[in-house]
């Protein structure tokens, strides 16, 4: 039991969440404006391996963090040029670009790498103590000792909230997302919308992927993301497309995920328990919950449905 | 016509087409400040999309618009905004998860940063309140009835500086009391100083209400005339053309031409879960042969779970249905089918057809075990010969039984599921048929035919269940009729003459001993 509530492993829980909850957040403002996207593996991919490298050539993971925000947004509004201007099935497209993402991003670490000896390591981020917070026993250690880039989901959280709830735009990226026509008939430019939604979740999905090499592994392999993406997707559903109870499902699966990775490392358990099977763990939670959970939920209303003025009905 | 109106809207050669077909042929339309301008039209003539045009939504392929005197370019809704236009759609644009005051300050919220809905809040209710407008503010527009959602979205053009206010379709959601207290309102915008245009096929309403009267017909603008000009005859002459009315049919008799045995279809008890949509609450009724029973109420109170649940589409929780007397509620969709029950479903391009098969594969369907004389071998001759006897007899307008179903205009869709159904009763005998609003977008002489095909069954004694939500068809057509509203029946009534006013009461929810 003990093994339950152990501090490491609440440690670890806010390690493994950021990447899954950023990605979220930023699926959820694309699929708030209309358009599923489940090329959400391959973008996160594409973001980790130019993450990795422009960290490993340039010695800064800031810089990293950027390119790889810059990388996924690009993906991502490839994504939104076929679902918004050619009106393209959003599913269809969303898969092709999952494989794309899936297989240029190796492509890009072999070109750029090459054959080595050694496989390439950048230091993985620094925990930063908040002063104060960080002092505090117990919630502190948890939540406040940390890498910078948990403090950034931290922010996303709260911040994705504010600007879909209390804001303007918000309202208006919103409404796009559940009747586009009524929008368009305010005056809301539809498309523009959407593209910005693309542009904007396709950072957050570059980042999640960034976050990877910089803080859990310090290389890349290919199959770096391992699911984290659809994981990822199936958040946004858990949450209902609200940021708060997605970071509670991020948490959720987080603790799962940090839970086998603990106990895969104690030897007593290997006899037991095949470490296979931990493995699994997360993913047959995810079900379980999911399947409890979805029932019932409702996905914007526009959501997979290109926008057409002129289309009659 | 002797003063001469200030124009407000001027819209010149106006043109439009979708692909091949010419939906509008350069029309002349105005309208001036402070009328109310009816467009009157049958279902295509055009109207709608000259004023989808005037609001930017469609793009006019040639023409001119001005407002006030000043010629303006509108290529997008927030143009016509800009110009002063504002719409409220036949099938209200609101979201329907957002509060009736979010709808109304979208797009125009007031602050760049913070959305603050409390500040805006205390303008809009007073916009509210000198319009005479009262809206509950803070409900979820999907929660609101049809007539109120109607007012958020009046109240949304008007936030939105609309002084030429267009409304298409605005009565067809309402009872006959709301239609009244809407048509006061408009009234009092129009003596404010607003333009009012509304878009409508019933000649009543534009007698009754306004001004001016533009009448299209087939893409073209026929005339403008003053109400005082205007007859119903003389509208019905410029609507209709050359051909002029479809003859009226025979008129209902009423309960008393009820034929004996067990009815068609006797209804006990029947209540439905709410996961299929509105529930159904102790619903009991009889549809007796040789009857058209009307089932009234305003759109989205149950009609729709009430044809499926009597279909077998949807179990039921409690209660019976009986086919002619035998208890049917425990058979499948074609068990039904197969004890008599011939469906004409609501959405015809969703439930009826088979838009990429060919006419003839559509009319085959369902009727296939009674032509084909092998089991499980689609006659193919059998099959085309089908089709070209039910594209003649039906007056279909198809080049040949080969073409696609979808390649077809909404009226001819619906004229080969009603041959369908039609043929398949008198193939097989059916005592039965519920047709769900099977006139809904169809022009005059097309719901004319329905209208005839579903007489023809009464005349051979089959019940016919007669669903729609247009109360003057109901009347037209029904030997007695009952109302449903959020999933109960609450009254019924016995025909050949009605009171509205009376079923209006009842769709809008009052219990029947209050109404009479």
């Amino acid at each position: 039991m003990s093994l339950m509530f152990d501090m490491s492993l609440f440690q670890l829980t806010m390690l493994m969440m950021a990447p899954l909850i950023i990605a979220c957040l930023g699926e959820t403002i694309i699929e708030r404006s209309g358009i599923l996207n489940v090329g959400i593996e391959g973008i996160v991919t594409l973001g980790s391996v130019t993450g990795f490298l422009l960290t490993y050539y340039s010695g800064s993971a800031v810089i990293g963090c950027l390119v790889a925000a810059l990388s996924g947004s690009v993906l991502t509004l490839l994504l939104a040029y076929f679902s918004i201007t050619l009106r393209a099935n959003q599913i269809v497209i969303g898969l092709g670009i999952f494989v794309l993402g899936l297989g240029i991003s190796p492509t890009i670490y072999r070109l750029a790498v090459g054959v080595v000896q050694s496989i390439p390591q950048v230091p993985t981020l620094r925990e930063i103590s908040i002063p104060l917070l960080g002092g505090i026993p117990f919630i502190g250690e948890i939540f406040f000792r940390q890498n910078g880039l948990v403090y950034l989901s931290y922010f996303l959280v709260a911040a994705v909230s504010f600007f879909l709830f209390k804001t303007p735009l918000g309202l208006r990226l919103r409404a796009c997302g559940e009747n586009p026509r009524a929008a368009d008939t305010v005056g809301i430019d539809v498309a523009r919308m959407r593209y910005g939604a693309c542009a904007v979740g396709g950072l957050f999905l570059g980042v999640a992927g960034a976050y990877l090499p910089l803080v859990i592994s310090g290389s890349f392999t290919d199959n770096i993301v391992n699911g984290r993406g659809w994981l990822a997707l199936m958040l946004v559903i858990f949450g209902r497309w609200i940021p708060v109870w997605s970071f509670v499902g991020a948490l959720l699966f987080a603790y799962v995920d940090a839970f086998q990775f603990k106990v895969n490392a104690l030897p007593q358990f290997a006899k037991i328990i095949p470490p296979q099977f931990l493995l699994m763990l997360p993913y047959v939670f995810a079900m379980i919950v999911l399947v409890q959970v979805a029932r019932g939920a409702e996905s914007p209303r526009a959501l997979t449905r290109p926008y057409d003025r002129e289309a009659r009905d | 016509m002797t003063e001469k109106i200030a124009a407000c809207v001027e819209m010149y050669g106006v043109s439009k087409s979708f692909g091949e077909v010419r939906a509008l042929d350069a029309v002349d339309f105005e309208a001036a400040k402070g009328e109310i301008h009816a467009l009157l039209g049958e279902n295509g003539a055009g109207k709608t999309t000259l004023m989808n045009i005037l609001s930017g939504l469609y793009r006019m392929d040639e023409g001119q618009i001005a407002v006030e005197g000043r010629e303006v370019d509108i290529h997008s809704p927030q143009d016509a905004i800009a110009v002063g236009v504002g719409m409220v759609h036949q099938h209200v644009e609101l979201i329907g998860n957002f509060t009736a005051l979010e709808n109304i300050l979208l797009g125009r919220e007031g602050s760049r940063w913070k959305l603050d809905v409390e500040a805006r809040r205390s303008s809009v209710e007073e916009l509210a309140a000198n319009y005479g407008l009262s809206i509950p503010l803070d409900e979820q527009v999907k929660t609101l009835p049809a007539g109120i959602q109607q007012k958020v979205e009046i109240l949304k053009a008007l936030y939105h500086g609309a002084d030429i206010l267009i409304l298409d379709e605005p009565t067809t959601m309402l009872t006959p009391h709301e239609v009244d207290v809407l048509f006061t309102i408009l009234k009092s915008f129009a003596k404010g100083g607003l333009t009012v245009i509304f878009i409508t096929h019933k000649i009543q309403e534009v007698l009754d209400n306004c001004d001016r009267i533009t009448v299209f017909r087939g893409g073209r603008k026929i005339d403008t005339i003053l109400r005082e000009e205007a007859t119903r005859d003389r509208l019905v002459q410029m609507m209709m053309g050359e051909r002029g009315m479809p003859p009226e049919g025979e008129r209902p008799a009423g309960p008393s031409a009820a034929r004996g045995g067990h009815p068609a279809l006797s209804v006990r008890g029947v209540h439905t879960s709410a996961k299929w949509g509105v529930p159904l609450k102790n619903v009991s009724f009889d549809v007796p042969r040789g009857l058209i029973v009307g089932l009234a109420g305003i759109s989205g109170n149950g009609q729709k779970e009430l044809a499926e649940a009597l279909a077998g589409l949807i179990e039921l929780e409690e209660g019976e249905v009986h086919l002619g007397g035998e208890d049917v509620s425990g058979l499948s969709v074609s068990g039904r089918i197969a004890e008599g029950m011939s469906l004409l479903p609501q959405d015809r391009i969703e439930e009826g057809i088979l838009p990429s098969l060919s006419l003839a594969e559509n009319f085959v369907l369902g009727l296939h075990p009674h032509i084909f004389k092998r089991r499980g071998v689609f006659e193919r001759e059998t099959a085309h010969a089908l089709g070209r006897k039910a594209i003649a007899e039906f007056n279909i307008l198809a080049r040949n039984e080969h073409v696609p179903a979808a390649h077809l205009s909404g009226g001819n869709i619906q004229k080969t599921i009603v041959a369908r159904s039609v043929m398949l009763a008198h193939e097989t005998g059916k005592t039965l048929m519920i047709a769900n609003n099977p006139t809904r977008g169809l022009d005059v002489m097309a719901a004319s035919f329905v209208h005839g095909c579903l007489r023809e069954l009464r005349a051979q004694g089959a019940g016919v269940l007669f669903i729609s939500e247009d109360l003057d068809e109901l009347c037209l057509m029904s030997d007695c009729i009952v109302v449903i509203y959020t999933g109960e029946i609450l009254g019924s009534f016995d025909g050949p003459e009605y009171d509205i006013y009376q079923i209006g009461a009842l769709m809008a929810g009052q219990k029947q001993e209050e109404v009479s």
